[in-house]
């Protein structure tokens, strides 16, 4: 293929501006072409022939198609971390400064070395990898472990472009858009609908996969209501787009179609220009829901599977026409179109007409319409009719053509008729309508034995079809059906359809049905994949080894699979995969489309969500954690202080000095983040009741109680205690990851299983700042800061709740403890919880109070053997950690009868203790407990759940459950991981390790 | 006598005022102080008198539909059945409200602080919050004066439409900067400032 540029005149080189030229790179070298150019159309004007290299020969690969459906001209395109591989260079469209390179070729893609791959091509075909790479891994079999060392070599020698290793530094944004109908393709069936719907006042987007809508109009020699096709295309758009209720969107394609009209469209916002503008998203990805939709997608050519076929020079019939007619590059200088159907003759003409020379036009019909005839004596093309192209010649590209006499009827190939020098062929094989969409929704598609093509069948959703989509081929068709989808859809939209106006045509009309013909085969490698280099043998190949079904053709040869996911060859295939089984095409059957329709970047499904997959959630004291030296913690949502770490510290260190201070003196820790419930009604304490394993009735006013929550399992679900603030009105507090779980099962339950109750629930997690004020001193530092409340043993006792002032800021304060200590939680609204904090600190100086984080915290509750989220994991219930006490046995509630079932009852069952290492060895969470040895540990007995260094007894402790752990205690037994190489000498104590009478906390 | 100290917003350092050079900005976004927001729940069967009692406390009743009703600086929000989030100037509004209700008829909740109040206007906002929260902004389905209670995808928030191109959005105060972050970096493609 020697291309070239046309001379630019009315009618040739439609899309592009002949004064505006644009600079871009490929493979290195710096190349001219025209603003409105794609990539293609100027690697073309350029005369550049060879683009990629294919998957597995590495045979040389050029520009096959003019659009998405691209399986050859792949490219890299841009550079750092913008690179992006396996770009189809006829969608690019072309800016000044692009990058692109071609890849999948060493060292260049003119003189790919890789090219070796085809000497043993028949070695190479399908079922290669399966035969090759799989096999028993048995000692001795040097067959299958030498070729998993070849694997990696050739794995490396085959594929596509390489992907990116830097961060993308471009966003990508995310649009969710509503519709009474969504309009797919903005061709004449495509703007027929949109313009009755735009006209009926319905709400309508129109997509367009490409920079120009119009669709096949943009290259059509006809007329619409007198004017030329292209013309009439970009007068409907602008009067579409002056409808408030019409948005168009151009270079968004409609990727995948979902349950209830729900559709995810990509829109290329900054792909046209260098790096998006400041703000600008690269791409967006749009999420539209549609009342109904129409489909005027179209049909996608598709080509006629002979002798080197593949070979650069070799393309579909529609995009020479479109190069040439739309950009003004002629992919050759000497084309010859191969048909076998009208559409081709009309290609040939249309290219004629630009300028360039059509040689010849070879049909495998003995006979053409008069249209086609017409046509074809129009372009002053020599004939060639009952003949086929039996082969395609070339070194690396296409330099001429055998040309045979054939039969279509019985696929005979005769004499040869003549060799022809040319640099291009255009083939038409007929037309595939694109119901990719209605595919991915599960519609199968019925054949159409006169278009040899599939169509859509009947929908399962809301959409209809229209124009050659559906298999309604030619302008006028498109336009009625259009109108007739449009009303159709916007009945179901409950829009009431204006009047279409149906605009008059002049042009072509063809009969678009093809002869049944899609290989000519004369024994000599003919590629029906191109992207994957799967051959026509390959298909026969797959035949003789039992791979018949469709769906085992398409794993075994590859066919159909990677960026085009067989636009161009799946139809072909599955034919020739017909004649071999001498079945029907509709028998062989067709493979399902997936999402999405073209290869979508990973960034546009992500949005902006990458980094951060979820919010943080932040304590109103946030900022003063991290400004004073908190190592933060995720917990759940949450970030909180791990530790306080000072200089030099470990968190290991900071959290004992921590742990110590609480014990000796007192600290302040920020509690913010339990969950928080507002429970309030007449029957609110009959509510609490029944949700909670304890009773909670007679909870007196200003008390709060320590409760469980149990599944309807009877499994232990989340603990926390609950404030009485009046007769009606109570305070719950829930464990931090646990809020939003508790919140939902309380409005199941008082929705679903006890409407009856008057109670209301609200999460006031927000509303309210905490801080835990623990240790010996705790009383003494809210004596000093708070007003209104007397905080002796008889003004605020234990488990007592009161309300007072603190510096202005109105606070409850609450005597609890987590660590044993004696401790109270003390909150306020949140916008005061600084102040709060800050007040608390200043009354603490004079007691050396300390801040301490969620390490600390944790040491303390393990020290005093209360349980949390490790011992609470879904797997536990009261009586497994020694809190059978509060579970009511006079009071019905939530998980109390399947608490009575038997298993929860048995000896066996792991129960809470604690164990301290006897050998100053760290124990590690997540160990088994065991009696045997590191190396022959034997069955274990059960696992730690909560570790740390207890700087109360000095030696690493641990949380633990243990088979029948309560009369074990004094036992020796070890902890171990083996993966982590720890074995542990652990002695069984009770979980109580300080203060277990609890004097501490009450006195 | 301690004056009590000004509350202060998770988006106190972010949400300053500026103006940036260069193009024109196509929204606006502000933090709105709230100084009073309570939700009442009514019982199914009290709901006129709830109704009445926030109108003897409030000055106005709750709105049908999906609309609030305004009065002054009285906002009433539907939340859903028998559910209204209150916003008033005075910061006694809880008070008010739960003498007047009484747990008889209803619950009264105190949220004052657990929300921030994130305003925006401007052409684009309506794009802005598209861009993000999957409901129809269209003002056909979405009209001035209404309510939707949504989420951004972790992040619950209350959407108050209060003209053709502004929304009021109430936000949970621990994820107020994660919102805050989300609004501000999507809204930098159309340009915003910060008033």
């Amino acid at each position: 293929m020697s291309g070239f540029r046309l001379n630019l005149r009315d009618g040739v080189g439609t899309a592009i501006d002949s004064a505006s030229t644009v600079t871009f790179i490929f493979d290195g070298k710096s190349y001219e072409g025209l603003r409105g150019d794609s990539l293609a159309s100027a690697l073309i004007a350029n005369g550049i022939s060879i683009v990629a290299r294919s998957f597995k020969y590495h045979r040389p690969r050029g520009i096959f198609t003019a659009g998405s459906e691209e399986p050859s001209a792949l490219v890299t395109l841009r550079k750092g971390g913008r690179t992006e591989p396996n770009i189809r260079a006829t969608e690019v469209e072309l800016y000044d400064g692009l990058i692109a390179s071609s890849q999948n070729a060493w060292p260049s893609v003119d003189f790919d070395l890789m090219a070796v791959n085809q000497l043993p091509g028949k070695a190479f075909s399908a079922g290669f990898y399966y035969k090759t790479f799989m096999g028993p891994k048995m000692a001795g079999n040097r067959t299958t472990q030498f070729w998993w060392l070849c694997e990696q070599l050739i794995r490396r020698a085959a594929g596509l472009g390489k992907g990116a290793e830097l961060p993308d530094p471009d966003r990508y944004g995310r649009m969710n858009a509503f519709c009474d109908l969504l309009v797919v393709g903005s061709g004449a069936a495509g703007l027929a609908a949109a313009e009755l719907a735009a006209n009926s006042g319905a709400s309508v987007i129109l997509c367009e996969e490409r920079a120009l809508a119009g669709g096949a109009l943009t290259s059509a020699p006809d007329f619409i209501d007198g004017q030329l096709a292209r013309d009439w295309a970009a007068d409907k758009c602008r009067q579409l787009v002056s409808h408030a209720n019409v948005r168009l969107l151009t270079r968004t394609t409609v990727q995948s179609y979902f349950d209830d009209n729900t559709f995810m469209a990509v829109e290329r916002v900054a792909d046209h220009v260098p790096t998006p503008a400041k703000g600008q998203v690269r791409q967006r990805a749009w999420n539209i829901r549609a009342k109904s939709a129409v489909f005027a997608t179209g049909a996608l050519e598709r080509p006629i599977v002979f002798p080197g076929n593949d070979k650069p020079g070799v393309m579909l019939a529609d995009a020479v026409r479109r190069y040439a007619v739309e950009y003004g590059a002629a992919p050759g200088k000497q084309v010859v179109v191969f048909t076998n159907n009208d559409s081709g003759w009309l290609a040939a003409r249309d290219i004629a007409r630009t300028g360039v020379v059509v040689a010849a036009i070879v049909d495998v019909r003995p006979d053409v319409s008069d249209v086609a005839r017409g046509a074809g004596e129009d372009s002053r093309a020599k004939v060639f009719l009952g003949s086929a192209v039996t082969r395609a010649k070339g070194f690396r590209t296409l330099s001429a053509i055998e040309i045979s006499a054939y039969n279509e009827l019985t696929g005979k190939v005769g004499d040869t008729r003549d060799t022809m020098g040319c640099d291009c062929l255009a083939v038409s094989g007929g037309w595939s309508p694109a119901f990719h969409l209605t595919s991915q929704q599960g519609t199968k598609p019925v054949w159409d034995a006169e278009l040899q093509a599939f169509l859509p069948g009947n929908p399962t959703q809301k959409w209809h079809g229209a124009g050659a989509m559906c298999g309604e081929m030619g302008l006028q068709a498109a336009l009625e059906t259009g109108a007739a989808a449009a009303e159709a859809a916007l009945s179901e939209a409950a829009v009431p359809a204006g009047v279409a106006d149906i605009p008059v045509v002049d042009g072509d009309r063809i009969d678009f049905a093809p002869a049944p013909v899609f290989e000519i085969y004369t024994g000599k490698k003919s590629f029906v994949d191109l992207q994957h280099d799967v051959t026509a043998d390959d298909v026969r190949l797959a035949h003789r080894e039992g791979f018949v079904s469709v769906e085992h053709l398409k794993r075994y040869t590859t066919m159909g699979m990677a960026t085009d996911q067989g636009k161009t060859s799946n139809l072909t295939g599955l034919a020739i995969m017909a004649r071999a089984r001498d079945l029907p095409i509709p028998e062989v059957g067709t493979t399902r489309f997936r999402p999405p329709y073209t290869p979508t970047a990973l960034g546009a499904i992500a949005g902006e969500l990458y980094g951060h997959l979820k919010p943080d959630r932040l304590t109103p004291m946030h900022d003063w954690h991290v400004a004073n030296g908190a190592s933060m913690y995720a917990n759940g949502l949450w970030s909180r202080p791990e530790s306080y770490n000072r200089p030099g510290e470990s968190v290991e260190q900071a959290y004992i000095r921590e742990a110590r201070a609480v014990r000796a003196g007192v600290g302040l820790v920020d509690v913010s983040t339990l969950g928080k419930i507002d429970v309030q009604g007449p029957d609110a304490a009959e509510f609490l009741n029944r949700v909670y394993s304890n009773g909670f009735a007679k909870l007196p006013v200003g008390k709060a109680r320590y409760g469980l929550m149990l599944r309807e399992d009877g499994f232990l679900f989340d603990d926390g205690t609950t404030w009485r603030l009046d007769e009606h009105r109570f305070l719950m507090t829930t464990t931090t990851a646990g809020a939003g779980r508790v919140m939902e099962h309380l409005e199941y339950h008082l929705d679903v299983v006890w409407p009856d109750l008057k109670v209301a629930i609200a999460s006031v997690t927000d509303e309210w700042a905490g801080v835990a004020v623990a240790g010996p001193k705790s009383r003494e530092v809210l004596k000093a800061c708070i007003k209104g409340v007397d905080v002796s043993d008889k003004g605020l006792p234990f488990m007592g709740v009161r309300e007072g002032m603190i510096n202005g800021v109105r606070v409850l304060v609450a005597r609890l403890s987590f660590s044993g200590e004696r401790a109270y939680e003390v909150y306020c609204g949140a916008g005061w919880g600084q102040a709060l904090w800050d007040s608390l600190l200043k009354a603490g100086e004079t007691f050396d109070v300390v801040p301490y984080g969620l390490e600390a915290l944790s040491t303390l509750r393990i020290e005093k053997g209360h349980v949390a989220g490790p011992e609470l994991n879904g797997r536990t219930t009261p009586l497994d950690l020694g809190l059978g006490g509060m579970v009511s046995n006079k009071k019905n509630f939530v998980g109390a009868a399947l608490l009575k079932r038997s298993a929860f009852h048995e000896a066996g069952r792991l129960q809470l203790v604690a164990i301290k290492s006897t050998d100053g060895q760290k124990i590690v969470g997540g160990g088994h407990l065991v009696k045997g040895s590191l190396e022959n540990p034997g069955e274990s007995e059960g696992h730690t759940t909560s570790t740390c260094f207890s700087p109360e007894l000095n030696c690493y402790i641990s949380l633990a459950m243990l088979k029948q752990g309560t009369a074990r205690h004094g036992e020796r037994l070890f902890a171990t991981s083996p993966i982590r190489n720890r074995h542990v000498a652990v002695e069984v104590v009770s979980p109580h390790m300080v203060d277990p009478e609890g004097g501490r906390m009450r006195g | 006598m301690v004056n009590t100290p000004d509350k202060v917003s998770p988006l106190a350092d972010l949400a300053m005022p500026n103006r940036p050079a260069g193009r024109q900005p196509q929204v606006e976004l502000s933090e709105r102080l709230c100084d009073s927001l309570v939700q009442v729940q009514a019982w199914p069967g009290t709901m006129a008198k709830v109704h009445k009692a926030i109108s003897d406390v409030t000055g106005t009743r709750p709105a049908k539909g999906h609309a609030a009703a305004l009065k002054g600086p009285v906002c009433i929000m539907p939340a859903g059945p028998g559910r209204y989030l209150i916003e008033d100037e005075t910061e006694n509004l809880e008070i008010r409200l739960r003498a007047a209700i009484g747990a008889h008829l209803g619950a009264v909740t105190g949220l004052t602080h657990g929300r921030v109040v994130v305003a925006i206007r401007g052409e684009k906002a309506a794009w802005v919050l598209a861009s993000g929260i999957a409901i129809n902004f269209d003002p056909s389905a979405f009209p001035v004066g209404d309510v939707r209670l949504t989420h951004h995808h972790d992040i619950g928030v209350t959407i108050h439409r209060t003209a053709e191109d502004a929304f009021d959005l109430y936000v949970f105060t621990s994820f107020a900067r994660g919102f805050w972050h989300w609004i501000s970096t999507a809204a930098e493609e159309v340009g915003y400032s910060v008033g």
